[in-house]
């Protein structure tokens, strides 16, 4: 197993609260993996801080290693050079552009790039193409749109924030399916999620609580173990929901 | 001595500053005027037109016959090849009952040149038919013009007018565009503004839209990208004056530069209680999520500011 991502001892606070209480975790290369953890568990704070954005470019203490690579203090589009990238849990809307074009633009240093099978991966048709990623696709058919564009970059690591989000229950396999293409074709996938039931796509899984890695291995047992004593804590802990 | 064509000059000025080049190599023109020239003179068909040539311009009066309908858009430019003070443009146009036509208007200002342009339009869309009047606009980066244009238009009952102002290329220089609609039972009136404004530029906006016939519609959008010293103002003034009229005013722009001035003003009237009229106004910098999720694809922040901004004003 060759390590893509190292997370090593990672400690961040906002605004004087504490987030990421000193979180270690290794993703290899050519694994799904996931993170699973109730809302305020600081998942979507650790994705942003390894994808840069929210102006969050280093953490407050411990490294961010990708490929050997140190990603502290990288731009968002350094990071994106180096084959990282992210689909938000809430995509971007853009006016003027339509489906194809920002296909084509995230694609723009894949030489296979095949946009057409890029939406019928995620279970949108062609006609596709012509509309605009705006305010005309619902949120389910944005989503896609943005999974779509994920596999055609075609990074070395793609972070997928809540990828089931807006997503209806009867196409879940096909996101599921989609994913595991992502990885046949050589991404690697770090997936954020607070369901076990998606958590179980991935070869391995992390649960995270409070800032903390609690455990790595088995997609069913650190889903068991969210289900047992996570959601119980969640509901003894109200404090700790809503940190993100 | 061979003389040189006058429209290759033209062509070449103009293409310079981005127009299309097979405007050109396809004879698409309907009407080209250079400063005070008609150069091309081309009917199309249903479509009646005088042109009269002024010291300073033209007067052109177009009457579109009733039923016309056009695949094909109506094809004119008014513009400049070469320097002159002051160009000025005077039209009626009148689309008769039942026609469908789209008038493509292209204002080319060449490179360098400095001028003063103003236009004055007369609308008249009757009973049932439908107008869009696409005005798009290219100057050069070294163009500086000085652009007041005012267009009054009557939409009639069931009649649909669609007014698109587009700086497409080059600097806006210093532009007052007013558009006024009288609309109709049922019509429909639509204005929109794009336009990026750079350096030093102004650009003053103001839409206003009457809707005085039962169940009437209009909507005043405009979209402007303000960067360097620009100083912009879009004022959006809606009247909802008939019953079960609706109207909306839909502004958003976008500022790149610390010295920048950008001012919205929507103003929105009802007199009638069924009557509707609602306005949203965005002003700020480019979407920070736009921005990263670009960046996040592989775009530098430069390329992800111009496809947003590209995106806006299409």
């Amino acid at each position: 197993m060759v390590p893509i991502l190292t997370i090593n001892d990672v400690k961040l606070s906002i605004d004087g609260k504490p987030i990421l209480k000193g979180v270690n975790l290794i993703v290899n290369e050519g694994e799904i993996h996931a993170i699973l953890g109730p809302n305020g568990a600081g998942k979507s704070t650790l994705a942003a801080l390894l994808m840069g954005i929210n102006d969050l470019k280093s953490p407050d203490e411990g490294e961010l290693i990708f490929r050997d690579k140190l990603l502290n203090g990288l731009s968002i589009y350094e990071r994106a050079k180096l084959g990282l990238t992210l689909a938000w849990q809430e995509p971007a809307r853009f006016e003027g552009i339509t489906v194809e074009e920002y296909l084509r633009l995230s694609g723009r240093n894949n030489p296979d790039l095949n946009v057409e099978e890029c939406l019928t991966l995620v279970g949108l048709d062609c006609s596709y193409l012509f509309r605009f990623v705006d305010d005309t696709l619902s949120g389910g058919e944005r989503k896609r749109v943005e999974l779509a564009s994920i596999l055609a970059m075609r990074p070395k690591l793609a972070i997928l924030d809540e990828p089931d989000s807006g997503i209806d229950f009867a196409s879940m396999e096909d996101i599921a399916n989609m994913i595991r293409t992502m990885r046949d074709r050589g991404t690697t996938v770090l997936m954020i999620t607070h369901r076990e039931e998606i958590a179980e796509i991935a070869d391995r899984a992390t649960l995270m609580c409070d800032g903390q890695v609690v455990q790595t291995g088995n997609p069913k047992e650190v889903g068991e173990k969210f289900k047992n004593s996570c959601v119980r804590c969640e509901v003894r802990n109200p404090e700790l929901v809503g940190g993100e | 001595m061979a003389v040189r064509n006058p429209l290759d000059l033209i062509a070449e000025r103009f293409v310079q500053i981005g127009l299309p080049e097979e405007l050109f190599k396809k004879n698409k023109f309907n009407l080209l005027v250079d400063r005070n020239r008609v150069v091309v003179r081309y009917p199309a068909p249903g479509v009646r037109s005088e042109v009269v040539e002024t010291p300073t311009g033209v007067k052109t009066k177009v009457y579109v016959e009733p039923g016309t309908k056009l695949e094909e858009p109506v094809t004119l430019c008014f513009g400049a090849a070469e320097a002159t003070e002051v160009q000025t443009t005077e039209g009626e146009i009148v689309v008769g009952e039942g026609a469908d036509v789209k008038f493509r208007v292209y204002g080319a200002m060449a490179e360098g040149i400095k001028l003063k342009h103003k236009n004055k339009l007369k609308v008249r869309v009757e009973r049932n038919a439908r107008f869009e009047f696409l005005d798009l606009h290219y100057n050069g980066e070294e163009t500086f013009v000085e652009l007041e244009t005012e267009t009054e238009a009557y939409v009639g009952e069931n009649a649909y007018f669609r007014s698109l102002f587009k700086q497409t290329k080059g600097r806006a220089g210093k532009v007052r565009i007013v558009l006024k609609a009288e609309v109709g039972r049922k019509g429909v009136a639509v204005f929109e503004t794009k336009m990026i404004g750079k350096k030093d530029d102004e650009i003053y906006v103001e839409d206003v839209i009457h809707l005085n016939g039962e169940e009437a519609r209009g909507i005043s959008k405009s979209r402007i990208i303000a960067v360097d010293k620009t100083k912009a103002t879009f004022v959006g003034e809606t009247y909802g004056n008939a019953p079960k009229c609706r109207g909306h005013i839909d502004c958003s722009e976008v500022i790149r530069g610390k010295e920048v001035t950008v001012k919205a003003v929507p103003v929105v009237v009802v007199n009638d209680e069924t009557a509707k009229v609602t306005h949203e106004a965005a002003i700020g910098s480019i979407d920070k999520k736009q921005l990263e999720t670009l960046m996040a694809r592989g775009l530098t922040e430069d390329e992800a500011v111009d496809v947003i901004v590209q995106g806006m004003l299409r």
